[in-house]
């Protein structure tokens, strides 16, 4: 019994009985409808958000009656045609995917040194200096860490004071759109740095010096080699963080002065302020439109498989 | 290999630059929680820890803290699997309409969370389950969940076709290949992925705000519902607490998985 | 140790006060049907209110004395009063129990919740018959919403900008001095009607002809004005970003309290005049709902008033009360007739319908 048993583990028994059972469930014939398994769970989770989204669609079909406050009975797309008739939406529009695009190309530019040197430093210690750095500000939530930046960037704040000492009058850094750019950049960097990291894992360290030893500088083999070998890692990036800040509520709200408002604040508006939930609906159908077109050409670009770098080895 | 200057200085500066941006607000918001005033100021006003002491008395506070850690914890428990499957689907295999997969599990980022929120309050109110802690764990997976797939399909630059395809030839089933040649591979992932997922779960306050009531609030909600008319050192003491908390946590995962665990290659 | 010793003493005094409230019932005449047939009592009841001295003072004047007098115990939900909206909506339409037993909401929110039938009447309360007129909502059937206090958005400023005396007129906000120096309401909320008058309109007009106020406002435009919510006023005023803003009163008086330097007046144009109130929301089991209106019946004692309104520094609606210190006379305390002259009070009925228009023209001109 108990040579059977090291012979025969209870782990190695589970694990046969498991391939039994899937043998039996799935024989090999249907292997081609693996992956589509795999992706199953996922495509159940979001089809929440979907079937959420159906809801808010729904809405967005009856304008307010503003005697009684409920959705007029009829279907109508009178708060389509409201919102693109209003210039004020295209303003906001626009202001959001200029913002969304000016802070994914910053935090890029930035992100990389750091995912770098926290990748290829030989020191373990420097390595889990950066790797904490990034992940405490997480802790201090958006908001808090918003009204952290008033302090700092306000006219009696600490960088007006450093100002001060070099001679410069007090300046307004604040409540205008570079304060909301850069509120969103330094949100975002965490998240580049994050899935950049990995891309840049994966590029072997041989092929830089390989590169150097054949004569490139710095620069050349980072703009021919390890730039090209990342774009996974920076398309990733780039689209988590161009996303994010276009729909992003917390940073304009705060560090704009309430005059820099992105798409979601005026979504915002809308559902909270003036109870018009047909109009807040269909401003957010729109964005989620202008955002799924933007990911959508993004991948078009660079090829929706770009983020498959196991399959591209094949 | 030693660096050339211009490359180490060029770095550095940028890495000094985004060193100060990272940990500025969080300086000042430790800072300010100390103060003895009765509001945030940098630098702070005298020392005392009487807000540290407030916080510390407020049941209600640590009745939230404690939610929000079963939703974080929910979040990632639901985003492992599902998000480890789906990211080594995409990365492994040649999918139909892969395109406009991808736009469909970006939706999460694409739908302003105001959004998320009214359609999931409205559907989890049909179905009967708001009021409870378990939906809002969900919903904070469900807004995330990309950054879980693709912290996934990022590392799966690790997972060699070959190594797999040699498991089989040596008679492994698909099973056993998956749990000691995949999954191995693509542990980076995973774990930075479902850090990412509990860290954000754990302050996610826009969408909760729709799903929580007063019995079932959550700690960033709280916060957020307190800065109404002056924002008051408790928060601030209230952020470095959590802060603290989440060094312990990365202490510990370091001592126990080792932080380097996502960043090195196998 | 001294905190200990602070709390204690608070809730000694909170007890005390509790013992005069209970008599203030008693008074009202429901305490004594303690022993007929009273429904069932709840553990506890849900009240959404404003956080900071919005609901400490609710607390100390209503919510407390009413767990003393009952037992059952008050949860203060501070979500803000335009996100409970869409969720007690949201709630009532799906046939839910609604998340909160008693809305503290805008007068203006509140009618609009009165209007889409969501909302619980009121008229039976037995204090109403205390109260004075503001009690009633104007242009609403019977009781959807009681108001309970009326506030005033006042010109708030920094003494020290103006070493001459307080601001006059609203013609202020477009000296040159004051340049980003002046802040008004994301969606300008308070400020529409005194901008009607100081640009030259009509009250009258409102809301058929209102480009005297927009043209104001395209004028304040320019100065670069802030705009935020109260947070952000006191934050600013802290900080040393603006010196003026059109805020209401009790939000200037809290950071004033805090150490803020600040002051206010009621610029020649006039302020407005408003009023919040309570409401219970539909849906809720019946004898929750009989001891929410108890607690709505409560509030509109003179005992409670008397505490809370002191909290906040507004004028009631039950006769009689005694004015905080120093405001007696402020003319962000009105009582008197008198006192309303200055002031500014446009219909709900017309605002509802019209605010979203002006909250969108003010926000097309502001975001331009």
């Amino acid at each position: 019994m108990r040579s059977y048993r090291t012979a025969y583990p209870f782990r190695w028994r589970v694990m046969d009985t498991l391939e039994m059972l899937a043998r039996v469930l799935w024989p090999n014939r249907f292997s081609g409808a693996v992956p589509y398994l795999m992706l199953a769970p996922a495509v159940l989770l979001v089809l929440l958000l979907v079937i959420g989204m159906a809801q808010i669609a729904d809405s967005s079909l009856h304008v307010l009656d503003r005697s009684t406050f409920l959705p007029s009975a009829d279907f109508t797309l009178a708060n389509y045609q409201t919102a693109l008739r209003q210039p004020l939406y295209w303003m906001i529009i626009w202001r959001s995917l200029l913002g969304a695009a000016v802070v994914t190309l910053l935090s890029l530019i930035f992100a990389f040194p750091y995912a770098y040197l926290m990748v290829r430093t030989p020191s373990a210690l420097l390595r889990k200096f950066l790797l904490i750095a990034l992940f405490l500000p997480f802790f201090i939530g958006q908001v808090v860490r918003a009204y952290g930046w008033l302090i700092i960037l306000g006219n009696q704040g600490v960088m007006n004071e450093m100002l001060g000492w070099v001679g410069i009058e007090p300046q307004r850094l604040l409540f205008n759109y570079p304060a909301v750019l850069f509120g969103l950049v330094q949100y975002m960097l965490p998240f580049a740095v994050l899935m950049l990291a990995p891309a840049i894992t994966a590029i072997p360290e041989e092929i830089e010096s390989a590169a150097s030893s054949l004569g490139a500088n710095w620069w050349r083999t980072f703009t021919h080699v390890i730039l090209p070998m990342s774009k996974p890692g920076l398309v990733g990036a780039g689209l988590v963080v161009l996303t994010l800040s276009l729909t992003d509520f917390a940073m304009p709200a705060v560090l704009g002065g309430g005059s820099q408002d992105f798409i979601a604040n005026a979504i915002y508006d809308q559902f909270f302020r003036t109870s018009d939930q047909g109009m807040g609906a269909a401003l957010t159908l729109f964005l989620v439109g202008i955002g799924s077109l933007v990911v959508g050409v993004i991948f078009t670009v660079f090829g929706a498989g770009t983020l498959a770098m196991g399959r591209g080895k094949k | 290999m030693t660096a050339p200057l211009s490359k180490s200085i060029v770095i550095w500066v940028m890495v000094g630059l985004v060193l100060l941006t990272l940990s500025a607000p969080t300086v000042v918001v430790l800072g300010a929680s100390f103060t003895s005033g009765n509001i945030i100021v940098f630098p702070p006003n005298g020392f005392s820890l009487q807000w540290y002491g407030k916080i510390a008395s407020d049941v209600g506070l640590r009745g939230a803290f404690m939610r929000s850690l079963t939703v974080a914890a929910i979040c990632t428990v639901i985003a492992i699997p599902v998000g480890t499957l789906a990211g080594i689907a995409l990365a492994k295999y040649a999918i139909k309409f892969e395109r406009s997969l991808q736009v469909y599990l970006l939706l999460p980022f694409t739908i302003p969370l105001i959004g998320s929120g009214i359609g999931l309050m409205l559907l989890f109110g049909q179905m009967g389950i708001l009021g409870q802690i378990w939906p809002i764990g969900i919903a904070c997976c469900v807004i995330n969940l990309p950054f879980m797939i693709w912290a996934v399909t990022a590392s799966a630059a690790n997972l060699d076709p070959d190594l797999e395809l040699a498991a089989a030839n040596c008679g492994a089933p698909p099973i056993a290949t998956f749990f000691h040649v995949t999954l191995p591979a693509v542990m980076p992932g995973v774990i930075s992925g479902s850090l990412l997922m509990f860290i954000l779960a754990l302050n996610e306050f826009l969408v909760s705000l729709l799903l929580t009531d007063a019995r079932t609030v959550t700690l960033p909600v709280q916060i957020y519902n307190s800065i109404r008319s002056i924002i008051t050192p408790d928060l601030a003491a209230i952020s470095v607490v959590f802060i603290a908390c989440a060094a312990i946590i990365i202490a510990l995962l370091d001592r126990l998985v080792g932080l380097d665990i996502f960043l090195k290659s196998k | 140790m001294t905190k200990t010793k602070s709390t204690y003493a608070l809730t000694r005094r909170r007890f005390l006060g509790s013992a005069a409230a209970l008599g203030g019932l008693a008074a009202t005449g429901w305490t004594g049907q303690a022993f007929a047939q009273e429904p069932e009592k709840p553990a506890e009841i849900i009240v959404r209110a404003w956080g900071g001295s919005w609901v400490a003072s609710l607390q100390a004047g209503v919510s407390d004395p009413f767990t003393a007098a009952t037992g059952i115990a008050v949860r203060h939900d501070l979500t803000e009063d335009n996100e409970i909206q869409p969720k007690v909506w949201a709630a009532v339409a799906q046939g839910r129990i609604p998340p909160i037993h008693i809305n503290w909401d805008t007068t203006t929110n509140a009618t609009k919740s009165a209007l889409r039938g969501v909302t619980e009447d009121l008229s039976d309360l037995a204090n109403l018959a205390n109260t004075t007129e503001l009690a009633k909502p104007v242009g609403l059937e019977g009781y959807p919403i009681v108001n309970t206090y009326g506030y005033v958005y006042v010109l708030a400023y920094r003494p020290s900008a103006f070493p001459e005396g307080a601001p006059t007129s609203l013609q202020v906000l477009l000296d040159p001095k004051f340049k980003g120096r002046i802040a008004l309401y994301n969606d300008g909320i308070g400020f529409h009607f005194p901008a009607q008058v100081a640009g030259g309109g009509k009250l009258e007009d409102i809301p058929d002809n209102m480009d005297a106020a927009w043209s104001f406002i395209e004028k304040v435009k320019e100065q670069q004005p802030l705009l935020g919510e109260d947070p952000d006023f006191t934050n600013w005023f802290q900080n040393g970003e603006i010196d003026l803003a059109v805020t209401i009163s009790t939000n200037a008086r809290e950071a004033m309290k805090n150490g803020i330097e600040l002051a206010w007046t009621v610029p020649e144009e006039g302020s407005k005049f408003e009023t919040d109130g309570l409401w219970i929301p539909k849906g809720l089991p019946e004898n929750e709902l009989y001891w929410a209106k108890q607690y709505i019946n409560f509030a509109i004692s003179k005992d409670a008033q008397q505490v809370w309104l002191d909290g906040l520094g507004l004028p009631g609606v039950v006769p009689g009360l005694t004015p905080p210190e120093g405001l007696a006379g402020d003319p962000s305390y009105p009582t008197e007739p008198a006192d309303f002259e200055r002031l500014i009070r446009v219909p709900t009925a017309i605002q509802v319908e019209h605010e979203s228009e002006w909250f969108g023209k003010f926000k097309a001109i502001m975001q331009g």
